[in-house]
């Protein structure tokens, strides 16, 4: 219970809240994103606190997002035991220097007085947070060894089932409790993103590599001349490099998705020869099951007619099931005039199969939607959602010699004689002929 | 041509008595708030001096302004577009507040509620950030006046080049000698701060060239505050965001001068529109830095010619803007006189705040216990000068110093003419021949005179009817602009968490 609500609730949760709570943060507050320096205030420590700490969760970051998005080249890459010894020191050195930044970070929030007034209790939840994650995946790095490698098996499927809308806790359900700690750790952070200073990340200026080093903003936008020119050629650039951008993104995250299943399909993992005659099995089985189940219909239609219930067996209470010509479930009763009355069982409304109890009031209910329809004739109550009557079946009657005695036509009329046929031998068919009238 | 307006200023340093009534006046009304009160948008500085923040001149510490690489283009000193993200983790040029000064206050309650005793209570000097009492080191005009001092005077960064005989000579006691600098934003036409802003949330507003922060849009990088070379944009350490000088744009826009400017008592400053070619802006600036006041003037306009006029009404300037810059006084002291120059050019940022250098007293000596003037007569040889022309030509003139002579000429010049008008008491070849050296007509004297010493108010400010609310009335309403206007607390200053 804990494990589900901390490794599919919380995730859900963490990052719906912080998408649409950093939204709406910049939608009716813009001024309050800021990075928030206090460069001003104190300079020495933060040197050496501020940049080891951002250039290391940089590399680390960079890391993870690297396993996150394409584990099959990342793990091809690894199986280089060079390079998984560059990755796995690179990341704990990076780690490291997080940890120092952090510690620096910290112990200046806390000792120097200058920072006092600018430091709320957010900013030190939020330090605290990240130097106990920091401090939990160096730990998992040192206690689990080549994570590089293994994530791609174990975080990486799970972080797809999430993102996929198919949650599956199960891919990290046997990890060690540090490397939960860790992944729990990493939502709460990701939840604290709106509500604390972490919002700077999302005011990354990747802009300013592309604009020109001058901004003339216009209180009212020139309206002829050669300035409305400049001012269109902007609006146009910024327009374009907008949807560029947007292309591009695009274009990439499709490029990731087709290069990811071209990849699986030259080099992703392959079955076994038992695992695929064991896959060739199941599928033969369905195929047999449902070839089995395509001639019983086709012999159904064959016949001249079905047989549906020995007449002694109906009752006028409790209707029984039957499968008319058109593979649809009916109803069969005993009719007030000791003959057979049959019905579609197909509610009229969106087609449900209708109860087979008949209430006080003579009436059949559809569950769905509470359709009450008239055993006698079809029809739905007034105000019942389905507006249509059940349709009647035709039936005949056949007797132990196989002779049809009787029978209930299109239009409703009696072929045949009521003589006095002993019930015990009768039984009730729905007829080939009557085919058309049941429709 | 690609003409825009920008309105801009002449502060007429002569008429300086350093009083701060424009520093008081814009604290009063834009920086009495917390975590803006070390930020003076208008400060006015002791020369020599070291200033505020201390030495902000010193580009090879701060970092500020452009400079001409060897491909021959303009490159921010402080960063390119790669370090600029490395420099938002730490930005080693920025100024701390030791570099301005730890903003402070008094325990005034104390006075009323300190308990009977033998001795007068005191307030006690307490921190505005810390709010614990403090000992004070400095403060933002701590060199006032102090011109002979060896801590602050002789630090002064434009005296690094004058040679040991001429530092000891303006230190010596009876020709020592200081003026006054008053400091605002130079809202220049080729803003490096503008440029630096990684976020994009400082602007040059199109129809009046006056640089703003939009406080919506700043996200604390500080990149402006390093590339400012005057240090004229600040970090408000409260809110995170950066602030500066906003010209009293509301005080423009409903036809009243700026607070600075209104309230000078020396009545120093003028304020009136520049037409500039904004196509050569770029090119002007690249210029070498002896041309560089020479540049400059090139980049600027003759709102009287028919052609400038022309493209300017095409490029949408109002005609209400372009009879502001035919009578702009700031037109007639940069270019018609050429008295007015731009303080430290070689920043190459285009500043649009013009100086007119300050002649200084005469020449005093001590002879027997008496002081008198020197020399011949009553006005000094600009050779003889108290404040050495090297010195003003460092400040003014990127070290040309034939730019700061033509200018202080003109000025003897004026003196010259004015008192044989007045008094008549000197030798009418010597005023020839001095207007002669000057290349000043009689007329031209006149009106120097008019507009420097008997101004109206309508003289000194000849504001361009803005209008900003008819531009804005159409699309939203002017309280909800107020945001990205660049200065806009719609709320009281907080830190976001």
């Amino acid at each position: 219970m804990l494990e589900a609500f901390l490794f599919v609730g919380l995730p859900y949760a963490a990052v719906i809240i912080c998408v649409a709570g950093s939204i709406y943060r910049f939608k009716t507050d813009p001024y309050s994103y800021s990075a928030l320096s206090s460069q001003f205030l104190e300079s020495k420590k933060l040197r050496w606190g501020s940049v080891p700490w951002h250039l290391g969760i940089g590399v680390v970051f960079i890391g993870h997002l690297g396993a996150f998005l394409l584990p099959g080249p990342w793990r091809a890459v690894l199986t280089q035991p060079h390079f998984l010894y560059a990755v796995e020191m690179a990341g704990l050195a990076s780690a490291l220097f997080c940890a120092l930044g952090l510690l620096i970070l910290i112990i200046r929030r806390l000792t120097t007085a200058n920072l006092q007034p600018v430091t709320t209790l957010m900013d030190l939840v939020v330090l605290f947070l990240l130097f106990v994650q920091v401090i939990l995946g160096i730990m998992t790095a040192v206690n689990y060894r080549w994570g590089a490698q293994w994530a791609t098996q174990t975080t990486t499927p799970y972080l797809w089932s999430l993102l996929l809308f198919r949650p599956d806790p199960s891919f990290i359900a046997g990890m060690p409790l540090l490397v939960k700690a860790h992944l729990a750790g990493a939502w709460l952070i990701v939840l604290a993103v709106p509500f604390s200073r972490l919002v700077h990340m999302f005011s990354l200026p990747l802009e300013y590599l592309f604009r020109p080093p001058q901004k003339v903003v216009w209180n009212a936008p020139p309206t002829h001349g050669a300035l409305k020119q400049t001012a269109d050629k902007e609006m146009t650039r910024r327009l374009f490099l907008k949807g560029a951008i947007g292309l591009i993104g695009g274009g990439v995250l499709l490029g990731v998705g087709v290069l990811e299943e071209l990849y699986l399909f030259f080099r992703g993992p392959r079955l076994s020869k038992e695992e695929e005659g064991h896959l060739l099995d199941v599928t033969q089985k369905k195929l047999k099951k449902n070839a089995d189940e395509k001639a019983l219909e086709l012999e159904r239609l064959r016949d001249e007619s079905i047989f549906v219930a020995k007449l002694s067996d109906l009752s006028p209470t409790k209707g029984k099931y039957f499968i008319d010509y058109q593979m649809k479930p009916a109803l069969a009763f005993l009719g007030a005039d000791g003959l057979p009355q049959l019905l579609s069982a197909k509610c009229t409304h969106l087609g449900c199969t209708v109860g087979s109890e008949v209430n006080a009031q003579g009436r059949l209910l559809c569950p769905c939607h509470v359709s009450f329809f008239d055993i006698r004739n079809g029809v739905p109550d007034a105000g019942s959602p389905a507006k249509d009557p059940l349709p009647k079946i035709g039936w005949i009657l056949v007797n132990d010699r196989g002779e049809t005695v009787l029978g209930r036509g299109p239009n409703g009329e009696l072929q045949g004689t009521p003589r006095d046929h002993p019930k015990e031998t009768l039984s009730v068919h729905i007829a080939k002929k009557y085919e058309g009238w049941t429709a | 041509m690609d003409v825009r307006a920008q309105v801009s200023m002449v502060f007429h340093l002569d008429k300086c008595i350093g009083c701060h009534t424009c520093s008081v006046a814009c604290k009063n009304v834009w920086t009495d708030r917390a975590g803006a009160e070390y930020m003076w948008w208008n400060n006015v500085e002791t020369k020599p001096g070291t200033g505020y923040p201390s030495r902000w001149e010193d580009q090879n510490n701060y970092q500020g302004g452009w400079e001409v690489t060897d491909g021959r283009e303009l490159k921010l000193k402080s960063q390119n577009k790669a370090s600029a993200f490395f420099k938002m983790l730490f930005n080693p040029p920025q100024p701390t507040m030791k570099d301005y000064y730890e903003p402070w206050s008094y325990k005034y309650d104390d006075l009323f509620s300190s308990p009977l005793g033998d001795d007068q209570p005191t307030a006690v000097p307490i921190s505005q950030i810390t709010g614990e009492p403090i000992d004070i080191k400095s403060g933002p005009n701590w060199d006032d006046d102090l011109s002979g001092s060896p801590v602050h005077a002789e630090n002064d960064v434009n005296l690094d080049e004058l040679s040991e005989e001429e530092r000891n000579a303006l230190f010596e006691v009876e020709r020592i000698s200081m003026m006054y600098l008053p400091r605002i934003c130079n809202h220049c036409a080729n803003p490096s701060c503008v440029a630096s802003c990684p976020s994009g949330a400082l602007y040059k507003r199109g129809e009046d060239g006056i640089v703003l922060v939009n406080q919506d849009k700043c996200r604390g990088w500080r990149a402006c505050v390093t590339a400012c070379p005057y240090k004229k944009v600040y970090y408000n350490w409260k809110t995170g965001k950066s602030e500066k000088c906003i010209l009293c744009y509301p005080r423009l826009e409903t036809g009243q001068a700026p607070a600075c400017f209104h309230s000078c008592v020396g009545r120093i400053r003028y304020l009136g529109v520049l037409l500039y070619d904004a196509e050569r802006v770029t090119e002007a600036m690249k210029a070498p830095a002896q041309s560089l006041v020479e540049a400059q003037r090139s980049a600027l306009l003759d709102p009287n010619d028919p052609e400038v006029q022309a493209a300017a009404r095409a490029n949408g300037v109002s005609e209400e803007f372009l009879h502001a810059a035919i009578h702009s006084p700031v037109y007639k002291y940069v270019m018609e006189w050429k008295l007015a120059l731009p303080l430290h050019v070689e920043f190459r940022t285009m500043p649009m705040l013009f100086y007119v250098p300050p002649l200084l007293p005469v020449m005093g000596k001590n002879d027997a216990s008496l002081y008198e003037p020197t020399g011949e007569g009553f006005f000094t040889a600009l050779e003889n000068a108290r404040m050495p022309i090297k010195f003003l030509s460092k400040l003014f003139s990127a070290g040309n110093e034939s730019v700061v002579e033509a200018s202080l000429r003109k000025l003897m010049a004026v003196r010259y003419y004015m008192r044989s008008l007045e008094i008549n008491d000197v030798d009418s070849v010597k005023i020839r021949q001095v207007m002669h050296e000057a290349g000043l007509t009689e007329e031209e004297a006149k009106a120097i005179h008019a507009l420097t010493a008997i101004p109206t108010v309508d003289d000194r400010f000849v504001l361009p009817p803005i209008q900003r609310e008819r531009a804005i009335e159409p699309t939203c309403s002017p309280e909800v602009c107020k945001g990205c206007t660049g200065f806009g607390e719609k709320e009281p200053p907080h830190r976001g968490a």
